[in-house]
């Protein structure tokens, strides 16, 4: 008889993404769908009106992620959904959809980091073992190993994330959205290097004064695609400094690149570079999976599910500020 | 023997940082360290050659001044800025993070008590270290000398003394994290010996503040 394959419904709703997947137990991922609110040009996320977007399509992408996926509701084992770190209007939307479905079909409620499904789906696409975790978002910019039952945290910015430095900048001066791909297209049509500051504390960085500093050169006459090229190549060189202290502290033979940001072609080349120097190996999530995705909710949500960590629906509350390094992860066993 | 300076035929590598390499030699007669900035591939050329040798040059007059102000660093013997490198005196002993894993308790205590005691006294002397970790100190039969100054800075600024305990509190946290609380705990007694209970609690006070603020980001 063959063995009974177990399915669990992610549901993610932290930023601007609301996105719906199944995934199988033995990590296939049968559906990811998603559908992503736009904000206005040269606004950032309105945390309402992204809220409401995600009210209106949640049940189209739901139902569309379930008949992609061919499973049906009642036959699910779980349903998962990220309950934070993000923004409290959009997390209040996906948790009040998981909790009806959970209460609807019977099925258990599973809460889930949303910084822990960054990596979790690295992990699953990558086959990394034991990593360094580099994760870069417009929520995150972190640097975090695994030991004693939790994701420790070696290196983080002390400011704005790396995401929110290229946010912040394509905003300023209206760059058309997504902010990432376009900066990095502009970059590439450059190879002058402009001087701009270069912060590491340690194995933290610091983005604001470098955001600062670029806006300036810009407004003081400086080529739009020399500025794009120096901040780039500073962000990322600064991270990879405090990638490569960490690894270097930490012993790690893997890195692994993850998050919306995990897309720049300069930060993986420098990533790549800086595992060379060790004779480590530098992973990086499947390009499907580097954005916010419900795959990220459903995996983790698998693997919490089968480590018995479901909750009841009235115990499953929007967690706007849940910290990665809080989060005890039973299923995975401490290499050290 | 003797070897001219640069010279690095016995020389040989003990130990491979992220930010150099560090060299066991002969110096004037004595074993010595070389301590070498090395290329980095991920940093555009002229970026790279300005942060090695200005990090030479700095590291070199922060150790310099540190030992003014009483604190037990190795002595500088030779400072070259063209091949970013510094000779200086070879401290024989493990680093803090790995000592801590082999002494008892209260030996553990004691020695973060000392390392709060001795960085106290650089804050109190307006130095930062910048990279203030359990390796960036090492152990000679139970003295402690802070290593490690590239990154260090002169600085009165309750930021950067907090950004020093943050950095030396998640080391602690990540390598020791059954024990770190004890650590912790007992560096900042020892860093309120320096600095007085007021001002420590201050710069504790500062540091949770800098810890929240890089967490999640909220975008709007």
């Amino acid at each position: 008889m063959a063995a009974i394959v177990l399915y669990c419904l992610g549901i993610e709703s932290t930023a601007h993404t609301f996105g719906a997947s199944v995934v199988s137990d033995s990590g296939r991922i049968l559906s990811d769908s998603r559908d992503v609110y736009a904000s206005a040009p040269g606004k950032g996320i309105h945390p309402r009106e992204a809220a409401e977007h995600h009210s209106e399509l949640a049940a189209r992408v739901i139902s569309d992620s379930l008949k992609r996926s061919g499973v049906k509701a009642s036959k699910l084992a779980g349903v998962g959904v990220s309950l934070g770190p993000g923004l409290g209007p959009c997390l209040r939307v996906g948790a009040t959809v998981a909790r009806s479905i959970s209460a609807f079909f019977g099925l258990p409620l599973v809460p889930v980091n949303h910084a822990i499904g960054h990596i979790e789906i690295g992990i699953l696409t990558t086959g990394a073992k034991d990593p360094l975790v580099v994760l870069v978002s417009g929520g995150h910019t972190a640097i975090a190993a695994f030991s004693g039952g939790r994701w420790r945290i070696f290196g983080e910015t002390e400011d704005i994330t790396i995401g929110n430095l290229y946010d912040m900048f394509a905003r300023e001066i209206d760059l058309p959205s997504p902010a990432g791909p376009q900066i990095e297209k502009l970059a590439g049509k450059s190879s002058k290097f402009l001087t701009l500051p270069y912060v590491v504390k340690g194995n933290d960085v610091s983005y604001s004064g470098l955001l600062t500093a670029s806006l300036a050169k810009f407004r003081s006459g400086a080529v739009l695609e020399d500025v794009c090229y120096s901040m780039q190549e500073v962000s990322c060189s600064m991270l990879a400094e405090a990638v490569e202290r960490s690894l270097a502290y930490t012993g790690k033979k893997e890195i692994l690149l993850t998050g919306g940001v995990a897309a720049n072609r300069t930060l993986k080349g420098k990533l790549e570079a800086v595992a060379g120097l060790h004779d480590a190996v530098c992973h990086v999530v499947d390009s499907a999976y580097t954005g916010d995705c419900g795959a990220q909710i459903a995996w983790t949500a698998m693997l919490a599910l089968q480590a018995g960590l479901a909750t009841s629906a009235d115990e499953a509350l929007v967690r706007p500020k849940w910290r990665l390094e809080d989060v005890d992860i039973p299923w995975r066993d401490s290499a050290s | 023997m003797l070897i001219s300076p640069g010279e690095t035929a016995q020389a040989r590598l003990i130990y491979k940082g992220a930010e150099a390499e560090i060299y066991l030699q002969d110096w004037q007669g004595e074993l010595a360290v070389r301590k070498s900035r090395i290329p980095k591939p991920y940093r555009v050329p002229e970026l790279d050659e300005s942060i090695r040798r200005m990090r030479t040059a700095h590291e070199a007059n922060m150790m310099h001044e540190v030992r003014k102000l009483g604190v037990p660093v190795p002595a500088i013997h030779h400072i070259d800025p063209e091949s970013m490198t510094l000779i200086m005196d070879y401290v024989r002993g493990p680093t803090l993070k790995e000592e801590l894993s082999t002494l008892s308790m209260s030996k553990r205590r004691e020695r973060c008590n000392s390392l709060g005691n001795i960085l106290g006294m650089m804050h109190e002397g307006g130095i930062v270290h910048g990279d203030m970790t359990i390796s960036n100190v090492l152990s000679e039969d139970g003295k402690l000398f802070m290593i490690d100054f590239g990154l260090g800075d002169f600085s009165g600024e309750i930021e950067d003394m907090g950004v020093d305990l943050l950095l030396l509190n998640r080391a602690m946290k990540s390598t020791h994290y059954s024990f770190h609380a004890v650590l912790f705990n007992a560096f900042l007694k020892g860093y309120a010996k320096s600095v007085g209970k007021r001002r420590a609690g201050e710069i504790q006070q500062k540091m949770h503040e800098i810890e929240k603020r890089g967490r999640y980001f909220e975008r709007g």
